[in-house]
């Protein structure tokens, strides 16, 4: 391997030392490179420059290369964007400042990888059950139909209020269950935001490969559930990036 | 390490959840973005606008546009009752491509669909050609609402990617 020591490099993540990078391009088309420091090592391509402007096709990059390397083993991923100005900080500030943490995460996260699960609502189904569900709502919408948009300006924008208020409701509730539903079938859970206005839920699991169908087969049932309300997306396996975290430093 | 790809285990089968193990933009963008290992002193690189879209379209509920979308959208319930898709409000009109589509496929094959658009950068066309299948009804203040709305959220990515040039 070339020596880079001066050159800044694009991190993607950080892998077990002495390991071997797999052979896919990384950022602006360069090789990945391995920078060791004993027993661990940071996943790197030389990057064209110590400042980066990055567009989707870097975003999609970073992505595949970590799951390439999962599929070689275990990887903890760094967020996207993180570029370091030579080996010798990635060393210190990365690889020997945060040995002991980088190496129990690794072994934590050996044979384990993250699902990314998505649900959306189907927007009439939802409509539709917050109107029948909702004595004003109900009320409110027979009382507009049929009348001038000017004449009921107020009533129209206190049913859409109500209609969010019931929405979000509705919404904290359907994500709570498909959560606790699968939790049993997980590692770790890390529930988020929606990023969605339609979105019923939003949350990463940290599944052992080895429970993997137990994971699938409870998704598949909570899918086939839902299926007038709610469409699932699972995406995975991925490397565990909501599930690792680095102290800062001192 | 070994080299050799290995193939994914059991995933599933039943048609009910859409699966994707490659992963689209939009399925990962929220975890590359967000999440994964970071230290403080670190250069983070400064995004081109476009990319920055789907997280900074996050939706604002509380304001008067959007509880007049949901008026609309709750009063054209009864004039779908018969009706395929094409009457559904752009309420939702999103980042998603198979939402509007897949009613009149059924849930099941909606389901098999991406839920998410894979190339955000067709959006604005998805946009246009929304408005080119509506041009004989009557254009909605929905969806001047929702393009407004995803105007603002392109140029609000400016700041967002100076706020995410360094952390």
């Amino acid at each position: 391997m070339p020596e880079q020591a001066t050159k800044p490099r694009y991190v993607y993540g950080v892998v077990r030392g002495h390991g071997k990078a797999p052979a896919v391009k990384g950022i602006a088309g360069a090789p990945l490179e391995l920078v060791d420091a004993g027993e661990v090592a940071a996943l790197t391509s030389v990057a064209p420059g110590s400042y980066l402007e990055a567009g989707r096709e870097d975003l999609l990059t970073h992505s595949r290369v970590l799951e390439a390397t999962l599929e070689q083993g275990t990887v903890l991923p760094m967020r996207f964007g993180v570029v370091v100005p030579d080996d010798e900080t990635l060393r210190g500030r990365l690889l020997e400042g945060h040995r002991e943490e980088l190496l129990a995460q690794l072994a934590e996260m050996d044979g384990k990888v993250e699902f990314a699960l998505k649900g959306l609502y189907d927007e009439e189904a939802i409509l539709r059950e917050l109107v029948s569900h909702d004595r004003e709502i109900g009320y409110l919408k027979n009382e507009i139909a049929g009348k001038s948009e000017a004449a009921t300006y107020y009533e129209r924008i206190r049913l859409g209020e109500l209609i969010a208020a019931a929405f979000a409701a509705r919404q904290e509730e359907d994500a709570a269950k498909v959560v606790e539903e699968l939790r049993p079938h997980a590692v770790a859970v890390r529930v988020g935001d929606p990023i969605h206005e339609r979105m019923a839920v939003n949350a990463s699991f940290l599944v052992e490969r080895a429970g993997l169908p137990k994971f699938d087969r409870a998704v598949d049932a909570i899918g086939r559930r839902e299926a007038a309300r709610i469409r699932f997306r699972v995406t995975g396996p991925l490397p565990p990036h909501s599930f690792v975290e680095l102290e800062a430093v001192v | 390490m070994a080299t050799a790809v290995q193939q994914q285990p059991y995933r599933g089968g039943s048609g009910y959840v859409a699966r994707s193990s490659s992963s689209g933009l939009y399925d990962v963008l929220e975890l590359i973005l967000d999440k994964g290992l970071v230290i403080d002193v670190f250069v983070r690189v400064s995004l081109i606008g476009i990319e920055i879209l789907t997280i900074d379209a996050r939706i604002v509920i509380a304001s008067v546009d959007t509880y007049l979308r949901f008026a609309e959208a709750v009063n054209r319930l009864d004039l779908m009752e018969n009706k395929d898709s094409q009457g559904l409000p752009d309420m939702m009109d999103s980042l998603t491509s198979g939402g509007a589509s897949s009613k009149t496929k059924g849930v099941l094959q909606g389901a098999k669909e991406a839920l998410f658009g894979d190339e955000e950068e067709d959006e604005e066309d998805k946009d246009e050609d929304d408005g080119d299948e509506r041009a004989g009804r009557r254009r909605t203040a929905s969806s001047t609402t929702t393009k407004r709305r995803r105007r603002s959220a392109a140029s609000g990515s400016g700041s967002g990617s100076g706020r995410r040039s360094k952390s």
